[in-house]
């Protein structure tokens, strides 16, 4: 800017300096010209009368410095000249001066020397005889004057550079300062030029663009992040190279890693084999999942490559707890081979006893107990399908039993009722207390709860033992309580006791009867009318297991 | 294909780090068999040590091609030297894995309480084994001291098992070559712990570029 600014300044000032030069120098140059041919017409015309008067004896007494004088014959021939010697000097007849003066009585001309560096103005006079007298003068030629003139010229230009170097600065400075001084962010509120306001119109525009674009991708990458941040599961971003793009906190937390991983090789996270052979079939575009062990719980890990127009781009981690599935899955598997064998067990003797009496192998008096024992083990059998059958519905979610108001104090009390038998073969008393509660629910439910938890409080009893059953409305909740004077139950097995076919007791679990799936069904059905169960117990003095219905609220 | 330098030192480190996942994973099965007493899972710990022996001579090649390729200088250096020397303490434990897990598929050890003071050790071996892999990968100086002051407590590990078995041999009934075999694999953890601290040494070098301790 300052250099073209400067330039131009530059070239108007010296186009000016130079032209003005010229004309001046032109026009008094050619004053000063006109004003010595006219001295010189002058001088040559008093020359004249002299040399009229006096002849050659004038010239002998003329003392001159500044002109010459040369008196000319009329044939051409130079008679006296007062710079050279005269007989060597040439005709000059056919000089333009004496020429004009031979036809007209007078005549005058200009020539340059022959290096330009002086004029001559010549004057000549026809004399009354016929001779012709000329007078010349010498004088510095233009250029010579300008040669002269050289230093302060120079100095003249130089001085136009510099002041158009400071003006040029100046004048840019002043130009650009409105431009550096725009505020960009703010672009319609500049008072600069005019000729910018449809530039600063078009950024404000654009920038209100960009502004609203960065807006939505904020918000976009907001929403993202607030999902993949709040996930449960871990989730790595891998690019080609195996390098960490992104990484959620469960991931990190799951890595035991801090926040600068990113741009790391996830090798040096987690050197797992699994996850790396995995990882290396994803990069070829295969697809890959993996059960690993970290922290002492099982991950499963997907390992899905991100493929975008057919290049493979990098690759996506998802890490999920699968602790509880397999937890899960092995508890299923364990049930299936104790229902197996739970099954198989009374079969085994129904079948023995039913081959002895095939092969009539049994006294006549062994028949009738025979049959009894096949009778309660086929007895036994249903039951547990039965239990079965009641777990494998509560396990759906009771979807096909309605709700229904129901009163859990006569529950207890047919409850009480059918146990009587099992009571008193035990001599174990049976109490019921409290007071009648509606509460809705499923009846049939509810009712088995009691009743496996009256029987095992019954069947878990000393002789003469006691079993207190309290229904008590609370404020917001009803409360079941079963509490026996019986065995108790260590505290170890508190959790244990509600999975399937758990005994605390293996050694004796044939003689004291039961499925093993009593308590079970109770866990089931509690959870089914989001009930809580409470096991108090202390070994020798007795256990109560105390049920806490929650009022509508929570049951549909 | 060709690499940056700076391109195939990260992939010299990747290749470390995933020997060094190897040779964590080959003495966990090797201790793990120990412990089960199981002389099937014994026997796939050989494939794994050739494995480890295939890769020891892999990641060789790569640090020979790149110190004449490249001819690193200063810490370039340091890191390819230590390379070398590092892989070949890994195949030693991956060697050692392999012969305890021999010594098992012999079948002359089962679980018993005698053996529980060895699995002890192997636990505190596989903590060396890893610990100095992870002060490789993260590049900790602190982690790696740890792992050499380490050694003293397998080796007072050792030293138990030694009395151990010394009150085994004074019993009348003594099972000589099951002493023996216990013996010998709990040698090898000892010798394992030592290459762990190797290791150690060999990243304290590629770091700090003094030797420390005799390497």
């Amino acid at each position: 800017m300052t250099k073209r600014i400067f330039r131009s300044i530059c070239l108007v000032a010296l186009t000016v300096f130079l032209a003005s030069i010229v004309l001046i120098m032109g026009v008094l140059y050619e004053y000063f010209s006109n004003a010595g041919q006219s001295q010189l017409k002058m001088q040559t015309s008093l020359a004249a009368q002299g040399v009229m008067n006096e002849g050659m004896e004038y010239f002998h007494d003329l003392k001159v410095t500044d002109y010459r004088i040369s008196w000319i014959d009329t044939d051409g021939r130079v008679l006296y000249d007062s710079k050279s010697d005269a007989s060597e000097m040439e005709n000059h007849l056919e000089r333009e001066e004496v020429k004009q003066a031979v036809s007209n009585g007078y005549g005058e001309s200009r020539r340059y020397s022959a290096t330009l560096m002086e004029r001559s103005l010549y004057s000549a006079q026809k004399l009354e005889d016929g001779t012709i007298l000329r007078l010349s003068i010498s004088q510095n030629s233009v250029f010579t004057l300008f040669l002269g003139m050289m230093q302060p010229i120079c100095i003249i230009f130089v001085i136009a550079v510099i002041l158009s170097i400071v003006l040029a600065v100046q004048v840019s400075k002043k130009i650009v300062k409105p431009l550096n001084e725009i505020d960009l962010d703010n672009p319609l509120s500049n008072e600069g030029y005019d000729e910018l306001s449809p530039f600063l119109r078009r950024i404000d525009s654009q920038q209100k663009q960009l502004m609203g674009q960065k807006a939505e991708l904020h918000q976009k990458e907001d929403e993202l992040n607030t999902i993949i941040g709040s996930m449960n599961e871990g989730m790595i971003l891998l690019n080609q190279k195996g390098k960490i793009i992104s990484i959620n906190p469960a991931a990190r937390k799951l890595l035991d890693t801090e926040s600068d991983c990113i741009g790391k090789d996830i090798l040096s996270l987690c050197r797992n084999l699994d996850l790396q052979e995995i990882l290396s079939g994803a990069l070829q575009g295969e697809q890959g999942e993996r059960v690993i062990l970290l922290h002492g719980e099982s991950y499963q890990i997907d390992a899905d490559p991100i493929i975008s127009e057919n290049i493979i781009k990098g690759t996506a981690l998802f890490f999920f707890n699968v602790t509880e599935k397999e937890k899960a899955e092995k508890i299923r598997r364990e049930f299936t081979a104790n229902v197996s064998h739970e099954l198989k067990t009374p079969l085994h003797a129904i079948s023995g006893y039913a081959e002895l009496l095939k092969n009539d192998m049994v006294k006549e008096t062994d028949r009738i107990p025979f049959a009894g024992k096949i009778y309660g083990e086929a007895q036994r059998m249903i039951r547990l399908v039965e239990d079965i059958i009641s777990l494998s519905r509560l396990d759906e979610g009771a979807v096909d039993m309605r709700h229904e108001n129901v009163d859990l104090y006569d529950l207890a009390k047919r409850a009480i009722q059918s146990l009587e038998p099992e009571a008193d073969a035990s001599c174990v008393t049976v109490e019921l207390s409290g007071t009648p509660v509606a509460y809705n629910g499923i009846g049939r439910l509810l009712y088995s709860m009691i009743y496996n938890l009256c029987d095992n409080a019954i069947k878990y009893n000393h002789e003469n033992g006691r079993v207190t059953v309290d229904i008590q409305d609370e404020e917001n909740s009803v409360v079941l309580s079963v509490k026996d004077t019986g065995i108790g139950i260590a505290p170890e097995y508190h959790e244990r006791i509600f999975e399937r076919f758990y005994r605390v007791d293996k050694s004796h679990s044939k003689e004291i009867g039961g499925t093993g799936l009593g308590l079970s069904i109770v866990k089931h059905a509690a959870k089914i009318h989001n009930a809580k169960i409470d096991v108090n117990s202390c070994i020798g003095k007795g256990t109560e297991v105390i049920v806490k219905f929650p009022k509508q609220k929570g049951n549909q | 294909m060709h690499l940056k330098f700076d391109e195939q030192l990260d992939l010299l480190n990747k290749e470390l780090i995933t020997m060094g996942a190897f040779c964590e994973n080959v003495i966990a099965m090797s201790a793990k068999a120990l412990t089960e007493g199981n002389p099937a899972l014994a026997k796939t710990v050989p494939d794994l040590s050739a494995q480890i022996d295939h890769k020891e001579r892999e990641i060789e090649t790569m640090c020979l091609k790149l110190l004449l390729q490249r001819q690193p200088v200063a810490k370039d250096l340091r890191v390819v030297s230590s390379a070398l020397k590092m892989v070949t303490d890994m195949a030693r434990i991956g060697d050692q894995s392999a012969d305890i897990a021999e010594i098992i598929t012999m079948a002359n050890i089962q679980a018993a309480d005698d053996t529980q003071i060895v699995h002890d050790m192997s636990v505190a071996v596989i903590k060396m084994v890893t610990d100095s892999i992870d002060a490789f990968v993260k590049k900790d100086i602190q982690m790696a001291r740890a792992v050499i002051d380490y050694d003293d407590v397998v080796d007072s590990f050792f030293d138990e098992v030694k009395k151990m078995l010394i009150n085994i041999f004074s019993k009348p009934e003594t099972d000589g070559e099951y002493a023996i075999d216990l013996l010998m694999i709990a040698k090898y953890f000892e010798r394992i712990g030592d290459h762990a601290v190797n290791i150690a040494k060999w990243v304290l070098f590629s770091i700090t570029g003094n030797k420390e301790g005799n390497l």
